[in-house]
């Protein structure tokens, strides 16, 4: 890459970790090893090109993207062991009430194969529209519809009662 | 998004939990991000240089909707079979053998401020040798005559690697100008790079960035950096050049304490990544590429220069008597999965074969310089592409040597679907 912008690269890159972390946590189902991982991972692919990424317009949502794929492509790369995810999250402030929420949330999204956690995260988390989702993840909107609606009805399935009682202020 | 908003209560509760959830997680920012520039670095430098990335990159980003990846675990850096390594190269792993007691940060900041002549020192930060991404030290140093940022910076390389040569060989000119390169065997075997060259290779801000670069038979790698401003960017300069002289850059990075630093790190963490070209899908020899270019190349054009990578990417700087024009070329496999973003708007010949032109601009950082590409896919599962581009000058930072292109569109379309491609693969 040429070394421009490199100043505008690491204000964004600052200024996104925080979210593009919490998503990857979200994704990996709270291995946060894997997620730093695939953060800084998601960062060195932007910092390769980021002349042109920062160009398109909206580098967050193509952070988010390339993050989404990243984790994607790790995971067809071990797909073997698809529940990956036996790590269980160091979860801070366990002080809060709702921690035990967010470990049973996390459970239950590890639960998930790989590809409907995604469809998850990105319609839920970070609010993207199906067909949004879909580009993202290289798939037909009709194939994140089926995922959709099964990974939410397995999540209502695991986690259900404690959603239902679940009310934010 | 749009048109669906209609959520049912339970994804509303879903929503909020997950926020409430994502908001839990909180991360150390400032090491993500050096760990991801350092992994763009990584990545660059086997990609020689930018010029490639940014070639590429261009040809491949469509959009935030159709973005997509450089090609899956080829060139593109430790792809993240070789990220998920660093999930199991935690110290507490299997290392076979139990790492010397960890160097502090402290302890690499005060050791590099030792081998620094006498001086001012300010904004100081470090990280120790069990800290992700490897060891370090910054620092702002004045000796009286303008403060300048230096740092150091401590890896495992594996000795032999492409990647070591990148780091100790002097860089081709055309990609990156520099004022005085030495690259030199020393006597214990290690190799030395010093490098007095800039901070932009474009040279469009005065920040000179002068660099020792060591790397022992052992696979240790050190490498000092200065500036000729407080801070590698966006500083102005603070004097005419860096504070270090050549020979002072050398005594530092030579000094045997960074060997310890290095031997210190997690075992398990050695070699780096290791290079996903031992893994990856075949890789097309440069050499072999610009002999394809050369004999594809019109009647009637010289060719000035040529050079580029060991693999995948070349580049020739030819002359019609018109002004010099550089053309370069990619050959990469693994591109099937992202064919429908890189040729959505392109062609598909009756063989299959993905054709997309782009009569587009080249650097934008110097007016006027075009960038004609045809890219092409042949079809299969090999995902095998030929990208070749041409530009209105003579190298990426250079202005406009002629008006357009050595090449028309045609050509390159032309050679970019020559069957001599396919000999290679």
């Amino acid at each position: 890459m040429r070394q421009a912008r490199a100043d505008e690269y690491a204000e964004f890159a600052v200024a996104r970790a925080g979210h593009l972390y919490r998503s990857a946590c979200l994704l990996t189902a709270g291995d946060t090893h894997l997620a730093e991982d695939l953060v800084q991972e998601t960062f060195g692919r932007l910092y390769v090109r980021w002349g042109r990424v920062s160009r398109v317009g909206n580098p967050a949502g193509y952070a988010q993207t390339v993050l989404t794929r990243t984790f994607l492509a790790h995971q067809r790369r071990r797909s073997s062991r698809e529940r990956a995810t036996d790590v269980f999250p160091d979860l801070p402030g366990s002080g809060d009430g709702d921690a035990s929420l967010r470990l049973t949330l996390l459970d239950a999204l590890a639960r998930l194969p790989a590809k409907d956690r995604a469809v998850v995260v990105l319609r839920y988390w970070e609010d993207r529209s199906v067909e949004e989702t879909a580009d993202v993840m290289n798939v037909s909107s009709a194939a994140v519809r089926t995922r959709c609606s099964r990974a939410l009805g397995r999540l209502r399935e695991l986690l259900g009662e404690d959603l239902a009682e679940y009310a934010r202020p | 998004m749009p048109g669906e908003q209609h959520q049912t209560p339970f994804e509303e509760r879903l929503s909020a939990v997950l926020r409430d959830a994502g908001g839990g997680f909180d991360a150390d920012r400032t090491a993500l991000v050096a760990g991801g520039r350092s992994r763009g670095r990584r990545a660059m430098t086997r990609r020689r240089a930018g010029v490639v990335g940014g070639a590429v990159a261009g040809v491949a980003l469509v959009g935030v909707g159709g973005a997509t990846l450089l090609p899956q675990g080829k060139s593109n850096g430790p792809d993240v079979s070789a990220a998920s390594s660093g999930t199991s190269s935690r110290p507490s792993a299997s290392a076979t053998t139990p790492a010397p007691a960890p160097v502090s940060g402290d302890t690499v900041l005060g050791e590099f401020k030792k081998l620094l002549p006498e001086g001012e020192f300010s904004q100081e930060a470090a990280r120790g040798s069990a800290d992700e991404p490897g060891p370090y030290a910054h620092l702002v140093y004045d000796d009286g005559e303008g403060a300048a940022a230096l740092n150091v910076s401590l890896q495992r390389v594996e000795p032999g690697s492409p990647h070591v040569r990148e780091l100790t060989r002097c860089p081709d000119k055309t990609f990156t100008p520099y004022d005085d390169c030495s690259s030199t065997r020393l006597p214990d075997g290690s190799l030395l790079r010093l490098l007095k060259g800039y901070e932009y290779p474009d040279k469009r801000v005065d920040t000179k960035y002068w660099s020792a670069d060591l790397v022992t038979p052992g696979g240790q790698h050190v490498n000092v950096g200065e500036w000729n401003a407080p801070a590698q960017k966006g500083a102005p300069v603070t004097r005419a050049e860096p504070p270090l002289s050549a020979e002072e850059l050398t005594e530092v990075v030579t000094a045997e304490v960074w060997r310890k630093v290095v031997d210190a790190m997690p075992a398990s963490s050695k070699p780096p990544a290791a290079d996903p070209s031992d893994t990856a899908p075949p890789a097309v020899s440069g050499k072999d590429i610009t002999e394809t270019l050369v004999g594809l190349l019109p009647e009637g054009l010289d060719v000035v220069r040529k050079g580029g990578q060991e693999t995948e990417y070349t580049y020739a700087v030819v002359d019609d008597g018109q002004g010099e024009s550089m053309v370069q070329v990619n050959v990469q496999y693994g591109m099937a999965d992202v064919a429908g973003q890189l040729y959505a708007d392109g062609e598909t010949l009756p063989d299959g074969t993905r054709v997309a032109m782009q009569e587009g601009n080249g650097d934008d950082r110097v007016a006027g310089v075009l960038m004609w590409t045809a890219d092409t896919l042949r079809p299969g599962k090999a995902g095998f592409r030929v990208v070749i581009s041409a530009f209105n000058n003579g190298a990426p930072h250079a202005e406009p040597s002629r008006g357009t292109p050595a090449l028309t569109m045609d050509q390159l379309r032309e050679m970019a679907l020559s069957p001599e491609w396919d000999k290679l693969r």
